[in-house]
């Protein structure tokens, strides 16, 4: 089992190509489900700014034709040009950076982790992720929060958001008394919707298609809902307009634009879309006076990161690597557990040999398709029965009560790294008996 | 001496200007108090300059080297309010380069020698020419402000970002910044038209001789008259009023150059 990382993001793909891989959750399950039964855990995060798949595959080969097939299938072939890939430690490098916010298009903002864990959640519930991806995940997000609390990179870095409302300023230069329409009141919206309050934008109206959420915003940050068909009307008075809707299709074009540009008296109007897909044409900053912006232009306003900024992210990476060290030695441990190991073999064998006995007392005269639901019987009650023990004995850090537990059950179930294998099977089982290590049972 | 006291002022004018274009590089508060400084202090020497220079004209400015020194001062000097006034020390980037190469012609043109010409000794004459230069000078902040208006505006809307993007005001501070200059220029503008042609009437019983020096300033009192008509009553603004405000200085200059005598060896105002 090896880590593959395939995807692309804002550093790789322009937005056009990102768009089209704008998956929504149910597609992303849809693909789960395909996917992860050929290629091995797997998981996809998908942001406005990203999509990739995390997989724990069992062949690499196969799973990086698999996944590229997947998201040829999905964007189109051109999108393959954009993909970049990352296996072994470093997908895991990759993972960690990502929930860190440090590959993100402005560098520490803190949403990413929030995506990352529902990218989590959602392989859970569609049965795409198994407990070594949920180990790393947790490992991941535990270190993105440490870098949170040990560093200043959550501060210096402004969301999506404000960034867009800084570059607004260099339009008005204060906000303060600029009308803003808020397009959508999703995440992003209401993100935007305090930075503008903040800049003292006033009045600032929310519209949404579903009235409530928009009523809820517009109570929250003093702003006056509208209703989405009465867009245009609303954008005559805004002088700013922030869209982060989930439309597929564009709300704001030329053609609807212009007209209202006169009824504006050529005010400048500055508009920002926050949305991939977009929701404003990117044409409309050809028309004289309107200033618009996509999500890649923002990335372009904050590339100037400051000095300060790039420190902090220093000290974060310097976390990252600490942890991912951490993460690794405690993953080889715990692969490492000879009780574990120990348990499995002794078991396969018990299986295997009860199986033989009865198979030879049953006599000759059994086809091979009874044989082999015999074997597959003593090999089901195994499994099931060592189920439980194996998973907690996996799930445990390495610690004290690790070691205090499989030694139990090493003592339990009669193993031990000195013993030799029972008598009635002098083979060896096949290269899994590891000698003891040192998270394994010691005596 | 006077010349020695101009020399100082442009020498300080020019080390302002290489300070102002180095904090538009990079954003050191250095370079624009120092900038600020020299300034401040090259306006004064400059100031006393051209006051004992003119002291002896009836406080008026004779001939193109006098006249571009007068220029030069009064650009500098409405910097420097607006700068104190708006702290914006990135125009200096742009109005100090233009001062200097409008300072140094008159530095290296001789302006010792000839006596006015007895019938320019008339009270209107200063005032028309002291507002005249005025109005120039107005203008000429303008078209750097529209000038920075322009280029703030290409950064925004090719998307950009780069040094002039985060040194520059906002698009609105230039544009409202634009209209201010281009009104008070437009105002003096007109009392030049006026109190010109009264002068002219004077001399020579004619109000209007359709001189080019006439036909220019009358044709850039139109292109403002119609761009301040234009913001005010049909809402243009930003590119569109940058530009004709560009272009309604580049008549302006036609005017002003016009009004020197090339016939003479010095030039003097007509």
């Amino acid at each position: 089992m090896d880590w593959l990382c395939i995807g692309l993001s804002h550093k790789t793909a322009p937005l056009d190509v990102r768009e089209k891989m704008a998956l929504s959750p149910e597609k992303i399950a849809d693909v789960l489900q395909r996917v992860s039964n050929s290629v091995g855990e797997t998981m996809v995060v998908s942001t406005c700014n990203r999509v990739e798949f995390y997989a724990l595959a069992r062949s690499t080969e196969k799973a990086r034709g698999e996944l590229h097939s997947v998201l040829s299938s999905l964007g189109g072939d051109n999108s393959l040009q954009h993909l970049y890939e990352h296996d072994g430690d470093s997908a895991l490098v990759h993972l960690f950076r990502v929930a860190a916010s440090l590959d993100s298009m402005v560098v520490g903002e803190a949403q990413i982790l929030g995506q990352v864990k529902d990218a989590l959640e959602l392989a859970q519930r569609v049965g795409a992720a198994g407990p070594e991806l949920v180990r790393t995940c947790a490992a991941a997000f535990a270190s993105a929060k440490r870098i949170r609390s040990e560093t200043e990179i959550g501060r210096a870095a402004v969301s999506m958001a404000s960034a867009a409302i800084e570059l607004a300023t260099k339009v008005f230069g204060s906000l303060e008394g600029r009308a803003a329409l808020l397009v959508g009141a999703g995440e992003m919206g209401e993100l935007a919707a305090r930075h503008l309050r903040s800049a003292r934008a006033s009045p600032i109206f929310v519209t949404n298609r579903t009235r409530e959420r928009a009523e809820q915003l517009a109570s929250e940050i003093g702003g006056q809902v509208r209703e989405f068909n009465e867009l245009h009307a609303a954008l005559t008075v805004a002088d700013l307009v922030v869209c982060s809707t989930a439309s597929s299709s564009y709300i704001f074009t030329k053609e609807i634009v212009f007209p209202i540009l006169r009824a504006r008296k050529h005010r400048p109007l500055f508009m920002v879309d926050l949305a991939v897909p977009r929701d404003i044409a990117p044409d409309l900053s050809e028309l004289d006076g309107v200033y618009a912006y996509d999500v890649d232009d923002i990335q372009r306003v904050v590339a100037d990161n400051s000095a300060a900024r790039a420190a902090e992210a220093a000290k974060a990476e310097t976390i990252i690597a600490e942890e991912i060290a951490r993460f690794v030695r405690s993953r080889s441990i715990r692969d490492g557990i000879p009780v574990l190991a120990q348990l499995r073999a002794r078991a396969d064998q018990i299986a295997k040999a009860e199986a033989e006995r009865t198979l030879a007392n049953l006599g000759a005269d059994l086809s091979e398709k009874q044989r082999r639901t015999v074997q597959a019987m003593a090999q089901a009650i195994i499994n099931k029965l060592l189920h439980e023990p194996t998973a907690r004995l996996r799930e445990l850090r390495p610690d004290e009560d690790a070691n205090r537990l499989a030694d139990a059950a090493a003592q339990l179930f009669g193993l031990d790294s000195g013993a030799s294998p029972p008598a009635d099977n002098p083979r060896p089982p096949r290269g899994e008996l590891k000698t003891a290590g040192s998270g394994g049972s010691k005596r | 001496m006077s010349r020695t006291l101009l020399s100082i002022a442009c020498h300080e004018y020019a080390t302002a200007a290489i300070l102002y274009l180095a904090f538009l590089v990079r954003q050191w508060r250095f370079f624009a108090v120092a900038g600020r400084i020299l300034i401040g202090t090259g306006l004064l020497i400059h100031a006393v300059a051209l006051g004992s220079a003119l002291a002896g004209q009836g406080g008026m400015p004779v001939g193109l080297a006098q006249g571009l020194s007068a220029v030069a001062f009064l650009l500098l000097a409405i910097f420097f309010v607006l700068d104190l006034r708006y702290r914006i020390p990135v125009m200096g980037a742009f109005i100090g380069p233009a001062a200097v190469a409008v300072l140094i012609p008159a530095l290296l043109m001789s302006t010792s020698g000839e006596p006015m010409p007895s019938g320019f000794r008339r009270p209107l004459l200063p005032v028309h020419i002291t507002i005249a230069l005025i109005g120039i000078a107005a203008f000429a902040v303008a078209t750097g402000v529209a000038l920075m208006y322009l280029l703030m505006e290409r950064q925004m809307k090719g998307k950009h970002f780069g040094v002039l993007f985060s040194r520059l005001p906002s698009l609105t501070f230039l544009d409202q910044l634009n209209k201010q200059l281009v009104l008070w220029g437009f105002v003096a503008l007109s009392v030049t038209l006026v109190t010109g042609a009264f002068f002219s009437s004077s001399t020579d019983g004619l109000f209007w001789k359709w001189e080019p020096k006439e036909i220019a300033t009358l044709v850039a009192w139109i292109i403002f008259a119609v761009l301040l008509n234009a913001r005010f009553f049909a809402g243009w603004q930003g590119r569109r009023v940058a530009v004709l405000t560009m272009a309604g200085f580049c008549v302006l200059l036609v005017s002003f150059l016009s009004s020197y005598d090339p016939s003479r060896h010095l030039g003097v105002f007509r």
